[in-house]
């Protein structure tokens, strides 16, 4: 059984057609299944493990980076984790802004995702853990006066710029290669002059009095704040398109 | 002959860059190619290959397979394999390499030693097993 899980912001009246056509290709693929919309429901966390105990095969994410995220803090480290991980499959269907972890699995708009949906290529995705938060993408923090401690070292960066804990890719044009099955972080470092930096870690802790860590684009987390990885945590329907190997 | 250009080749897939704007404290330890262009202090340690930019100063003790140092080091350099200096060198600390080159204008205040037959390149494994073995 597909669930698809509609995010709240889908309510407002210029998602209708988005949401439309989506029903319509669902329907002509054969691909329909139960909808919930987020919009009316106070728990969330319980109604997504309902479903999953209810034997749902897949759940699709509808909406951008934080419907993923919002699905995911509700299964992983959950007792309904182990069933999700068995049966489950997680897909997505971007609409509307902040979709860089449907672009990292190479779903573009509405229609491929139907078809990505259909062709149910499945791959086993790390997980990134800041804190108590799970990400996909990465996290991100302003460079200057930043300092990353990382298992008998550390590192201190001078320059203004950006520090990005990437567990998956989301830009195409992007020089560096990152691998979400390797059960490591890249940590990218790039200052305004031009200066890149690049290691390879598991675990790391980060601090900057003055600025917070910002996950997925969409969740800020004050610092100091440990972060980790957790090795093919979840199982992703991708598209052919995807932006890792 | 030492070809920094040729040596550069070697790092495109370095695993580990450091860059200009970066001040690395402690003891750093990897598996793959390191590339440093900005500080580092404490030790070092790779079971691959080593470079340091003309820009880079390192206090450190360091540890690699080949090594091509063009930035200042402090510190004692160990290079299991083939260690070049380029001609913007400054090292103060031993040496010890299986081969090496040194550019004209490389500043050494150290002693320089070739390693022995067992530390050397690929031999790291077995040195430690004798060294183990001649420790009991």
């Amino acid at each position: 059984m597909h669930v698809y899980i509609y995010d709240e912001y889908l309510n407002k009246t210029k998602y209708n057609r988005a949401i439309n056509r989506l029903e319509i290709r669902l329907t002509d693929l054969g691909l329909n299944g139960k909808i919930i919309r987020l919009g009316g429901i106070k728990n969330i966390k319980g109604t997504i493990q309902n479903e999953i105990k209810l034997g749902a095969k897949t759940i699709i994410a509808v909406g951008n980076n934080q419907t993923v995220n919002k699905i995911i803090g509700a299964i992983i480290d959950t007792e309904i984790y182990g069933d999700f991980q068995k049966k489950t499959l997680l897909g997505l269907v971007p609409i509307g802004d902040d979709n860089s972890i449907a672009a990292s699995f190479g779903i573009k708009n509405i229609d491929e995702a139907c078809n990505i949906l259909l062709a149910r290529r499945v791959e086993k995705i790390d997980l990134g853990l800041v804190g108590n938060y799970y990400f996909l993408n990465q996290a991100s923090i302003q460079s200057l006066g930043t300092t990353i401690e990382i298992d008998d070292y550390s590192l201190e960066i001078m320059e203004k710029g950006e520090v990005r804990i990437i567990n998956l890719l989301s830009d195409q044009k992007e020089t560096i290669k990152s691998n979400p099955h390797d059960g490591k972080l890249d940590i990218l470092i790039r200052t305004r002059k031009r200066d890149e930096s690049l290691i390879t870690v598991k675990n790391l802790k980060v601090s900057n009095p003055q600025e917070k860590l910002i996950v997925d684009g969409v969740v800020e987390i004050n610092t100091p704040v440990q972060v980790g990885i957790m090795k093919d945590k979840v199982s992703v329907i991708v598209g052919k398109d995807r932006l890792f190997e | 002959m030492f070809s920094k250009e040729n040596k550069l080749e070697k790092f495109k897939d370095a695993e580990t860059i450091i860059g200009a704007s970066i001040k690395v404290k402690g003891n750093f330890q990897g598996q793959g190619n390191i590339i440093i262009e900005g500080m580092l202090e404490g030790s070092l340690k790779t079971e691959a290959n080593l470079f340091v930019g003309d820009r880079a100063k390192v206090v450190a003790s360091i540890e690699s397979k080949d090594a091509v140092i063009n930035g200042e080091l402090r510190g004692n350099i160990k290079a299991r394999g083939y260690l070049a200096l380029g001609g913007t060198a400054k090292i103060f600390g031993d040496i010890q390499y299986t081969e090496l080159s040194v550019e004209k204008g490389a500043i050494i205040n150290g002693q320089l030693s070739m390693l022995a037959e067992g530390d050397r390149r690929g031999d790291s494994k077995k040195a430690e097993i004798k060294n183990e073995e001649s420790e009991k």
